[in-house]
């Protein structure tokens, strides 16, 4: 048998101990490269089409789709860099973006054990204090959302804004109603469903309002804060 | 070349053929960079059924003014638009030869490598085959790049650079596609590519052509190679980060000669298989 090249078993020597002593620091899966997230981030802050109606958040995914529970947390950790960043009841939170944390190769770790994640830029429709959406505005906002996904994604420049979904907490709704010109109102149905494609939780209350052809005079009226108001693409 | 300057040129400008890093933003006067140590195991020529091990240093840098380098190329991301990247590029052609072909060079994927030194124990390599041929001096070639996204991890790449060849008149277009960062797991990374290489007259003679001086020294008939295509390549690279710092970053490539470069004879093996593996440190 032939004996390997002096310099591949060293080579192999060395790449059997390092990965003990890096990782040891570290546990497997629970940490993200903050420079890996903040590429993602960013571009929705180098994005210079109206973005006046929408939000970016960094939403926390377990890769196995285990649930992340109450209490989870993303804490920006670096040599001079500390943040603790609580993630709302859709696992994500307000990403910072410091050239600090940036230049000292932070780590993004959650404060669950054993959850390998992955991070997932999200933009949403802001929501409104008065819970009050004219129906023109969440189509402006709707398509303020899809120019965004446009810029990034060049096969989606065939899609077309075909409504929003608005996403509320696990607990008793008053409802949502559609209150047109003439000053007619009509609750609209509440549904079970995911807020975000692929999440792995189904059981959001979730109303969905989709667009009518031409211009409509009409409101969404929310009686209760929505965790998100996600803009759809068909 | 010597090392310092080819090490200078490649800090100043930015990568190299189908080794162009996508378009990394970062905060104004940031840098995102790649230094490392591994070895890598290669065809002793093109086309030659004889394998060298050597080490491999790695490189990659990229500014947040858009200059890159990635192991023997540089280059400048020009454009904002994130489905579509275009810009200068600059890269070190490592020359060839009795022993073989010279310095390499490599990437991490989206992001690394660097240049191959001389095997460790040259009193340990065998005879070569390429006695009686002319040494081909290191070239630096330029030219441009240009890649399309078509989703956000599948894009179509491209290059074209001059200046290769020895008597600097040869001209490569690589055509290619990449998928990105497929994630296995939540600490590997693989990223797929594939690609054509078409080159001109000049190029190829000077890597496969044999003229009637050295056809007189060496073992091998004159030969005269046309242009057109020369290589098809398939690659596969993985990383494996250990932490936000350290991670092994490792790539095989098989690639075929094609054409008139496949028929000369210097080629012993027209189809043959890179592979590397390297400890890189992320500053």
């Amino acid at each position: 048998m032939r004996a390997p090249h002096p310099l591949a078993a060293s080579f192999a020597l060395l790449l059997a101990a390092a990965p003990a002593a890096v990782r040891a620091q570290m546990q497997p899966g629970e940490w993200v490269s903050y420079r890996d997230a903040y590429r993602a981030m960013v571009q929705f802050e180098k994005y210079g089409g109206p973005k006046n109606l929408l939000q970016s958040q960094l939403q926390v995914q377990a890769r196995d789709h285990a649930a992340l529970g109450e209490g989870a947390q993303l804490t920006l950790s670096g040599k001079a860099s500390q943040l603790n960043m609580p993630l709302d009841a859709l696992g994500r939170t307000v990403f910072p973006l410091q050239k600090a944390a940036y230049d000292e190769n932070a780590a993004l770790v959650l404060n669950r054990k054993g959850i390998p994640f992955m991070l997932r830029p999200q933009v949403t429709i802001a929501p409104r204090a008065d819970g009050h959406y004219d129906a023109a505005d969440l189509r402006v906002a709707c398509i303020q959302a899809l120019g965004f996904v446009r810029y990034v994604d060049a096969s989606q420049r065939a899609r077309q804004c075909a409504g929003v979904r608005f996403v509320f907490p696990k607990k008793d709704l008053a409802g949502v109603r559609l209150r047109r010109e003439g000053g007619s109102e009509q609750a609209l149905p509440i549904a079970s469903g995911v807020a975000f494609a692929g999440d792995a939780d189904d059981d959001f209350p979730v109303v969905t309002w989709r667009f009518g052809p031409g211009t409509e005079r009409a409101q969404i009226v929310t009686y209760d804060a929505p965790l998100a108001i996600v803009p759809l693409f068909e | 070349m010597h090392k310092p300057l080819l090490i200078a040129l490649c800090a100043a400008c930015g990568p190299a053929w189908a080794q162009t890093p996508a378009t990394n933003p970062m905060p104004d006067g940031s840098h995102d960079m790649y230094v490392g140590l591994g070895v890598r195991s290669a065809p002793r020529w093109d086309g030659s059924a004889q394998r060298k091990v050597s080490a491999l240093p790695v490189l990659q840098v990229q500014w947040s003014n858009g200059l890159f380098v990635s192991g023997l190329s540089a280059g400048i991301h020009l454009s904002d638009d994130p489905t579509f990247e275009y810009g200068p590029l600059l890269a070190v052609q490592p020359g060839r030869d009795e022993s073989g072909s010279g310095r390499a060079a490599d990437g991490v994927g989206l992001s690394l490598l660097g240049p191959v030194p001389e095997p460790l124990r040259r009193n340990a390599v065998r005879a070569t085959r390429l006695e009686g041929m002319d040494t081909i001096g290191t070239r630096l070639q330029g030219g441009v790049f240009a890649n399309v996204y078509l989703t956000p991890r599948w894009r179509v790449t491209s290059s074209v650079l001059v200046g290769g060849g020895s008597d600097r008149g040869g001209a490569r277009l690589d055509l290619g596609v990449q998928r990105l960062a497929v994630a296995l797991g939540a600490e590997h990374r693989v990223a797929l590519s594939a690609g054509v290489g078409i080159v001109n007259r000049k190029l190829n003679a000077t890597w496969f052509g044999v003229t009637p001086d050295e056809a007189a020294r060496s073992r091998f008939d004159a030969y005269a190679p046309g242009g057109g295509l020369q290589d098809a390549r398939v690659g596969v690279r993985w990383n494996w980060a250990w932490s936000p710092s350290w991670m092994l970053t490792s790539d095989l490539e098989v690639r075929r000669l094609l054409g008139s470069a496949a028929a000369s004879p210097l080629v012993e093996r027209p189809a043959n298989v890179t592979v590397s593996t390297a400890i890189a440190y992320r500053f």
